[in-house]
């Protein structure tokens, strides 16, 4: 392979993966800047989802001729089901917290987390699942690059359901709602907007996206398993942070960015794929030194 | 804040308890008390009942119950009747240690399993300080055989002789340069390191050498970088949850090199996992009990009570029961002095995996690895 023929296909790598993370950083974004929460059990929603996923395709697909329909069903079915799993959690474990100190609301996500962890690896007895779509693989070159079908619709999916989000963020009431509140809940609570509700579909929104990102990565990787969750859920909580967490375009572009990172710091000689994730965490404190806020965020100054 | 502190202290032990009682298992002994008392012996068992390598775990478990069952209806060892007890390790070091102090603490008069060279290696000393023989059917890292206090007797042939057993297939399949991917555990770093020093020592070239994150599912990067440098061979020395998932990748990529995977992916799950792209893959891997005539029976005997397939080390699991309760027999009591010089005294054992004999370090006195690969998506001789 040339140089640029390398470069071509880790760019493409790069840009899918990080499209997921993206996709699971928008929920850490959103539930950070609306309610002040690092929401861990956010990355086991993703793999929550992924079986969820899995559980819907075995009962659709034979009922649709077409792969992709059966996917495309399975995908709407699971992001309904697990987005209201999402609001169920938020208002069972977060809300009654909502106006204790926020350790206490840390401490319950971890928590949950460990809830939904343990459950499934019980249910899954710890091991990994083939998830079958039925799909063939074939793989086809477009100039340098080697592709599959399903690689594209994947990445195309993934970008669109960014669009879609940032739309319903900057266009729509529940958008401007959930800015607002994210600004100064007290003040929006004045004004008449109802709180509980602009969270509880915050809760839906995020991890509708993150089961979406789950059942994307089991049609692309073939194999989900009970501890998915964890690397993903480290690395969207890092995308979030370099993009600049409680921004939405900002945790999408930090996950392409750290996608695209990853990718490409396996090919630096003696970084490789054993220093791959220092090298995205060593990024990540130097953000932190460097420009606290992320690329995206600017010093908000509190008026007391 | 003083109020505020404690909270966060008692919130800290309650973790605490919550991670480390996860260790205990909870399916205790039979039956209460010190082994040899009431005409009853205690043997443990150490292997991963639950987490990520459970499959192979629950086979080796099973078959250690098979064979206790057998002896049982013989007669027992020394006329005593075995009752077992397990010992999850979860492939966990830490899960591990808190097994076999459980083991110890009841009183086994020895322990049958490892499956994992990680998890396993913390618990040598454990079983050496507490005078218990440890006799290990699957887990083979050199390390193991460094840690020994004396205590351990390895009945899988170790590391250098499954490398040996791989660059010996490369050398057939007429391979010049090798790929070598591990993930980082005990067991895989020894086997890649082993491999690499050996292939080196021919003059031959190894083009890339990797290690991947347990857990992670993405190594599309990882994949263009070795096909950039497109090596004949590649050898993955880890387990099959990933081995599954890399292997489908390369072959989604275009690779058409020969792919080895070691002992650790073995497991009837890697071929599901991988789907079609697991043809043509080849495994060093230990005497499979399925495709050995001398464990025919054994075979019927498995499905017949578990109703399932007896896996990778079933059969070395059993023998290592059955080797235990030889050596008892001829150490003529249960002290455990005398039961460790037994063993290692072992001469001519017949178990269905082949004669046992053991180095002056406790390993198997011979090379038990053989080269399989996938035909119609089931593991068949490759020779």
């Amino acid at each position: 392979m040339s140089f640029w023929e390398i470069f071509a296909q880790q760019l493409f790598n790069g840009l899918l993966i990080g499209s997921f993370y993206g996709l699971v950083a928008i929920g850490y974004s959103m539930v950070y800047g609306i309610i002040k929460l690092l929401n861990f059990a956010h990355g086991d929603i993703y793999m929550f989802g992924a079986f969820t996923g899995m559980v819907a395709l075995g009962l659709l697909s034979p009922a649709f001729g077409n792969a992709w329909l059966g996917i495309i069903a399975a995908l709407l079915i699971t992001m309904v089901f697990v987005g209201l799993f999402g609001v169920t959690i938020q208002r069972v474990a977060y809300r009654p917290m909502l106006k204790a100190p926020r350790l206490s609301i840390l401490i319950t996500a971890l928590a949950v987390s460990m809830i939904i962890y343990n459950s499934m690896l019980l249910i899954t007895q710890g091991q990994a699942r083939p998830f079958r779509t039925g799909l063939t693989h074939e793989s086809f070159f477009i100039g340098p690059l080697r592709l599959t079908e399903t690689r594209i619709v994947l990445l195309v999916a993934a970008l669109a359901l960014m669009f879609l989000m940032h739309m319903f963020i900057t266009r729509t009431m529940y958008g401007k709602a959930m800015r607002a509140i994210a600004l100064d809940r007290d003040t929006c609570q004045l004004m008449g907007i109802n709180v509980y509700k602009i969270i509880a579909i915050t809760f839906f929104v995020g991890s509708s996206l993150a089961a979406a990102a789950g059942i994307m990565a089991g049609v692309y990787y073939g194999t989900i398993h009970f501890f998915m969750g964890f690397l993903i859920g480290l690395k969207a909580f890092t995308a979030a942070v370099i993009g600049g967490i409680g921004i939405i375009p900002g945790a999408m572009l930090g996950g392409l960015l750290l996608g695209l990172l990853e990718a490409f710091a396996t090919q630096i000689p003696f970084v490789g794929t054993v220093w791959k994730d220092v090298f995205s965490f060593v990024f990540l404190i130097l953000f932190l030194i460097f420009k606290p806020t992320g690329i995206l965020g600017r010093v908000e100054s509190e008026r007391m | 804040m003083i109020k505020k502190q404690w909270i966060i202290m008692l919130v800290l032990v309650l973790f605490a308890f919550g991670i480390f009682g996860c260790g205990q298992d909870t399916t205790g002994p039979d039956d209460e008390g010190p082994g040899e008392e009431e005409g009853t012996i205690l043997i443990g068992i150490m292997v991963p009942v639950t987490g990520a390598y459970s499959e192979n775990g629950i086979d080796m478990e099973n078959a250690v119950k098979l064979a206790v069952n057998e002896i049982n209806a013989a007669g027992g060892i020394l006329g005593h009747t075995v009752v077992t007890t397990t010992g999850d390790d979860e492939c966990d070091p830490a899960k591990a240690t808190a097994a076999a102090s459980k083991l110890v603490s009841e009183e086994v008069v020895g322990v049958v399993g490892g499956y994992c060279s990680g998890a396993t290696l913390p618990t040598l000393k454990i079983y050496g300080d507490a005078g218990i023989p440890l006799v290990v059917a699957a887990a083979n890292a050199t390390s193991l055989v460094e840690e020994n206090p004396g205590w351990t007797f390895m009945i899988n042939s170790t590391g250098d002789m499954q490398a040996e057993n791989a660059i010996g297939w490369f050398e057939k399949q007429g391979v010049e340069t090798i790929g070598l991917i591990d993930d980082g555990s005990a067991f895989a770093t020894d086997l890649k390191m082993l491999t690499k020093q050996q292939w080196e020592a021919k003059g031959k070239i190894v083009l890339t050498d990797d290690t991947v994150t347990t857990g992670e599912q993405d190594f599309s990067a990882l994949v263009t970088t070795i096909m950039s440098a497109n090596p004949d061979g590649i050898y993955w020395t880890a387990y099959h949850a990933e081995g599954a998932l890399i292997v489908r990748q390369l072959r989604e990529a275009g690779y058409e090199g020969i792919i080895i995977v070691a002992d650790g992916s073995s497991a009837p799950a890697f071929i599901e996992l991988a789907g079609p792209y697991a043809d043509g893959v080849f495994c060093t891997a230990p005497p499979f009990a399925d495709l050995n005539p001398a464990a025919a029976e054994f075979v019927t005997n498995y499905k017949e009570m578990f109703n399932s397939d007896p896996g990778a080390y079933s059969g070395l699991t059993y023998d290592a029961m059955y080797l235990l309760a030889d050596a008892i027999e001829r150490a003529g009591s249960f002290d455990d002095t005398a039961i460790k010089d037994a063993l290692a005294a072992t001469d001519g054992f017949q178990g269905i995996s082949g004669e046992v004999m053991f180095t002056e370090k406790n390993t198997l006195g011979r090379s038990n690895f053989v080269i399989l690969v996938v035909e119609d998506g089931k593991w068949t001789f490759a020779e």
